[in-house]
């Protein structure tokens, strides 16, 4: 007979080696069941071309849990976070760019080139979002209240939400709660003129989304890229020897903790009786019994896709068809013989060590998405590039270079045909011709070249529709209402069946928060049942 | 002659300024309006801008005009009558058309021919939003408290809406938290799956805003539509026999006979303050008038950067005030016609043609209208709202002839090279020819035609940048926020200057709300 398990965590993601260390650190007996053969989902390092090793998926941090990294002791498990002095280089067409460096001060000479008015606010602007940013940090870690609150315990937390709300100040106050809902293009236009620093800032308020600069809400995502002191943009966090090691160190922390981890088998079916999880089917057919299963897959594959529809009430699974996974972007490797001529920044490697960004403008970025709406791939896409090869050389072979590059506007859906293998190319193909504007002589360069489209992204990573953050992070799918009102808190209408992924709240990006605040549900339901 | 104090003057006789002049002279005090053009009303006028036809210039329906505010005002011995607008029609591009009829059981068999599915949706659908409408009924209904504030009443007031909300239940506050924040394309793919009915619904979440329907923040416009059904009296769209400037006409009546004097053709050129103290207005013909307190029915721009000088204002309120979005997106073009339009996918005279017709084919359509705005140019083919107010009044025209009243989406305010007479022509034509491939004979049956481009309501009707609402209802300019944080309460910095107009909440439209909550906050400090 098998052992049965105190929790089963669906699929080795990053938010699931999160759950799954915290889990097992109280004594909890694990099993972390990852279908593929790496850990680390969307967080992984994959070796596409013999010598080249890539960030397949996500290619940076994206505020990673300071507690998490603490308490797990990942550093001790080979976790090195490398936060270039030079956090983004704007290529901009012509030849010129716009560097944001960690020191405010070089960042603010730099964009006195693009426009002086905008140098003397880059601080102010900073000192100005500081609050919300904090208060949105806040608001990360805490688990979102149930809507109306329904326990003393959620309207403690409501009330607490607001103290600090109203400890901010009076007046941050009420702009914390008029830029939330903005739009980036609305607050970008209140602070800045220069259309380079424009255009910068707005791709952070609309990274992974299936909208543009103009949509409301683009505002709070683009806070997340804020820092809450003086650096005014967050650091630029990159893993030394790629994402892959961190979630490697995550999951060496899990085992340390006790946990199990099997990989390269599947998780075909959460076994319920009378709504309430007694454990998992495997895809071998084997059984695994569990007190509870904790799922790292989006809540579309959770729900549809991993449990019996009659356990379900017919009103939730409307709700959860109507999350929006709508994919927008894809990835593309290339292999390169030499680094790229970005113009302006040949001869300077360290201006290429952090992220290298292509969205020159505001409008450049909202026609980049008019392409997408109508179904199409944007014919100047917004593109995001690293290469990680030039500070960690056991990346690529000598003198060569690997170098992954997000791009967005992808669609999940095409408005004609689907994604085949002659749009996968063409794909390629537009991403590497935007970037050779930027970068003359790149096409001569590359050696090798690996493309993701948003269907091969749900293929491989599981993500339903290439949604990175299992849920479009719009307004209506935040907090209280993410993934839907019923599992805000990381529980689920069936007993024992706990959601830990980007799914939840706080959403995507490669944080940790969600796997940790939903280790806290899991941990403080079982302390109730005892 | 020594010239009388009032105690309160009202600039701007806009029907919100006319509601407020007419709620505090029923209280008692002693109150003049002061209305720049020559006629009553702001953009809620009827004029004879060709010879026998009356237009709607600007506004042509009454969306919301508060059941309340008819009653206490007795608006309709004042001469307000009210015909509802009974259908929306529109003609698809597949040479069909859908049309939503007064009737419900019309409306379902006609939706049912389309979309069994939409059909049974429309029910469900109209039901949720009759119970959202319910829950945010109150609230249009409130003067906004200040989160800020400590203040005990506001406490109370933040503490009453709190357990409103609660009492609402989980299910239909997700419900109304999707509908403040989703798109209004989003929102209505939950639950409906043509095309036609999807854009026509969606359409009337992105009228008077520069925003498209997937643009998050338009479905809660959506509501508005199920806001008369609660009220009873009529359905959401009305239009007022004689035209919109029936309505001003009839406040402005009403407000004679409590005691209002009313002047036109009197331009204020700034408010007087002493002090930090309101106590009068300026006239542009240099004379001053005192009072103890002005009540400014103008958009929140003109009131606070035209008629104050910015050091009489705290820098952060100005702040705001400039940030305050208030982009134009709309024209408007009135038509003089010989005949009816015969609308090819509906041909000859039918009940129709006695409601709305709406130029919203699809989805993408609307989308792709605002995409041209966006980068400032009006839309190649534009969303168009259309009505024939001589086919529900008939004097509205000569006999035999009709009057058309076409509201158009998007034309940008700040067009690239701006707007002139070639511009406005060019844009005409761009309404002629798109509505002629749905109703051809429309070109040929032209006795005259108006247009207006958002400059042209600057210009006109004082809007700033010619928005018809004084301001975007976006999510971030609502409710509390509306026009600037801390000052949603009607009141200024500037002691004893209160504003009433659609750039305080709850908004645009010819609902009056704005002018009588203004007036009831102005009575709670004024007393008589």
């Amino acid at each position: 007979m098998s052992k049965r398990y105190d929790a089963v965590l669906v699929g080795a993601g990053h938010n699931g080696l999160v759950c799954a260390a915290y889990l097992a650190r109280t004594g909890l007996s694990v099993l972390v069941v990852e279908r593929r053969e790496v850990v680390g989902g969307a967080a992984a390092t994959e070796e596409l071309f013999p010598g080249f090793r890539f960030d397949s998926c996500a290619h940076r941090l994206g505020h990673l849990d300071p507690r998490v990294v603490s308490d797990l002791g990942l550093g001790g498990h080979g976790l090195k976070v490398r936060r270039p002095d030079l956090a983004v280089l704007a290529a901009l067409p012509g030849g010129d760019h716009l560097a944001i460096w960690r020191d405010p001060q070089k960042t603010a000479e730099e964009i006195r080139r693009h426009s002086p008015d905008d140098a003397a606010r880059w601080s102010r602007f900073g000192a100005a979002m500081a609050p919300a940013v904090r208060f949105r940090g806040h608001v990360a870690v805490a688990t979102p209240p149930e809507l109306p609150p329904a326990a003393s315990r959620d309207l403690l937390a409501f009330m607490e939400l607001g103290l600090r709300l109203r400890r901010t100040g009076r007046r941050e106050m009420t702009e914390i709660m008029r830029v939330l809902p903005m739009s980036a293009d609305e607050l970008l236009d209140e602070w800045f003129e220069s259309e380079p620093l424009q255009g910068l800032l707005a791709a952070l308020g609309v990274s992974g989304l299936f909208l543009g600069p103009r949509a409301a809400g683009t505002a709070y995502l683009l806070l997340g890229g804020l820092s809450p002191d003086a650096e005014v943009l967050r650091p630029t966090e990159l893993v030394t020897g790629g994402m892959g090691r961190f979630t490697e160190a995550l999951a060496g922390a899990a085992l340390a903790n006790g946990a199990r981890i099997r990989t390269g088998v599947e998780i075909e079916r959460i076994r319920t009786a009378e709504g309430r999880v007694t454990g998992v089917v495997l895809s071998n057919g084997e059984e695994i019994d569990a007190a509870r299963v904790v799922s790292n897959a989006d809540p579309k594959r959770t729900f549809l896709g991993l449990v019996d529809p009659t356990e379900l009430d017919p009103d939730f699974v409307r709700k959860v068809k109507n999350i929006r996974t709508r994919g927008a972007f894809a990835k593309v490797h290339l292999a390169l013989a030499e680094l790229p001529r970005f113009d302006g920044a040949t001869g300077r490697p360290e201006l290429l060590e952090g992220l290298i960004r292509i969205c020159p403008s505001l409008d450049y970025l909202e026609h980049a998405y008019d392409d997408a709406k109508y179904g199409g791939v944007s014919r100047s896409p917004y593109l995001e590039a690293v290469i990680p090869s030039l500070t960690d050389p056991t990346l690529a072979p000598p003198g060569q270079h690997a170098m992954s590059v997000y791009v967005q506007y992808a669609p999940y859906e095409l408005k004609e045909g689907s994604w085949d293998a002659d749009r996968r190319e063409a794909l390629g193909d537009r991403v590497v011709g935007t970037l050779s504007e930027y970068a003359p002589g790149l096409d001569g360069a590359i050696l090798d070249r690996h493309v993701s489209t948003p269907a091969d992204l749900e293929d491989v990573y599981g993500l339903t529709g290439g949604c990175a953050s299992h849920g479009e992070m719009a307004l209506d799918q935040l907090f209280f209402m993410r993934p839907v009102p019923e599992c805000a808190q990381y529980r689920t209408p069936i007993r024992d069946l706990y959601l830990c992924g980007a799914g939840t709240h706080p959403g995507g990006g490669v944080s940790g928060t969600a796997g940790y605040n939903a280790a806290r549900e899991v941990l403080r339901a079982g302390k109730r049942a005892k | 002659m020594k010239r009388r104090d009032y105690d309160a003057v009202i600039v701007g006789g806009g029907h919100n300024g006319l509601v407020n002049a007419a709620y505090l002279a029923r209280a008692g005090l002693d109150v003049l309006v002061l209305e720049r053009r020559p006629v009553l009303g702001g953009a809620a006028v009827t004029e004879e801008v060709y010879p026998g036809f009356q237009y709607c210039v600007c506004s042509y329906v009454v969306s919301l005009l508060r059941p309340e505010i008819i009653q206490d005002l007795e608006l309709a011995r004042h001469g307000l009558e009210i015909l509802p607008l009974e259908s929306t029609f529109t003609p698809l591009p597949n040479g069909d058309y859908l049309v939503r009829w007064a009737d419900h059981d019309q409306t379902r068999r006609e939706l049912y021919r389309h979309s069994p599915r939409d059909a049974e949706a429309y029910d469900e659908f109209g039901k949720l939003m009759l119970q959202l409408a319910m829950a945010v009924k109150p609230i249009l209904g409130m003067a906004p408290p200040d989160p800020g504030s400590m203040r005990p009443g506001n406490l109370a007031k933040m503490a009453r809406l709190g357990r409103h909300f609660r009492d609402l239940g989980s299910e239909k506050l997700a419900a109304l938290v999707k509908l403040m924040t989703m798109s209004s394309a989003d929102y209505l793919d939950e639950w409906f799956e043509t095309e036609g009915l999807k854009a026509t619904m969606a359409a009337s979440g992105i009228i008077g805003t520069f925003l498209g329907p997937r643009s998050p923040g338009t479905a809660y416009v959506l509501l508005h539509h199920y806001m008369g059904e609660i009220d009873g009296a009529f359905r959401a769209w009305g239009f007022a026999r004689g035209g919109t400037g029936a309505v001003s006409e009839a406040i402005a009546s009403a407000a004679r006979s409590l005691g209002a004097e009313i002047r036109t053709e009197a331009s204020v050129e700034r408010i007087l303050n002493e002090g930090g103290r309101a106590v009068g207005v300026a006239l542009e013909s240099g004379e001053e008038i005192r009072a103890r307190l002005v009540v400014s029915g103008l958009d929140p721009k003109r009131t606070f950067l035209g008629l104050l000088e910015p050091d009489e204002l705290p820098s952060e309120f100005v702040d705001s005030i400039r940030h305050f979005r208030i982009r134009g997106s709309s024209g408007k073009v009135n038509l003089a016609l010989a005949e009816l339009p015969d609308f090819t996918a509906l041909p000859g005279v039918g009940p129709h043609l006695r409601g709305a017709m709406s130029i919203s084919p699809s989805v993408e359509y609307l989308e792709r209208a605002y995409d041209d705005a966006k980068y400032g140019e009006f839309s190649r083919r534009p969303y168009m709202d259309i009505i024939l107010p001589s086919m529900i009044d008939p004097s509205m025209a000569p006999p035999g002839k009709h009057v058309m009243s076409i509201f158009v989406q998007y034309a940008p305010y700040a067009l690239n090279g701006g707007w002139d007479d070639e511009r406005r022509e060019a844009f005409g034509d761009t309404v002629i020819d798109t509505l002629c491939q749905y109703a051809p004979n429309v070109r040929d049956a032209i006795i005259h035609r108006q247009v207006v481009t958002p400059a042209d309501m600057e210009e006109t009707f004082g809007l700033t940048e010619g928005n018809i609402f004084h301001g975007e209802l976006s999510l971030h300019q609502l409710f509390f926020l509306r026009p600037a944080p801390a000052w949603a309460n009607y009141r200024t910095p500037l002691a004893n200057l209160y504003q009433c107009g659609s750039g305080t909440h709850p908004g645009g439209g010819v609902c009056g709300a704005p002018g009588r909550l203004a007036a009831q906050q102005i009575l709670k400090e004024h007393r008589p």
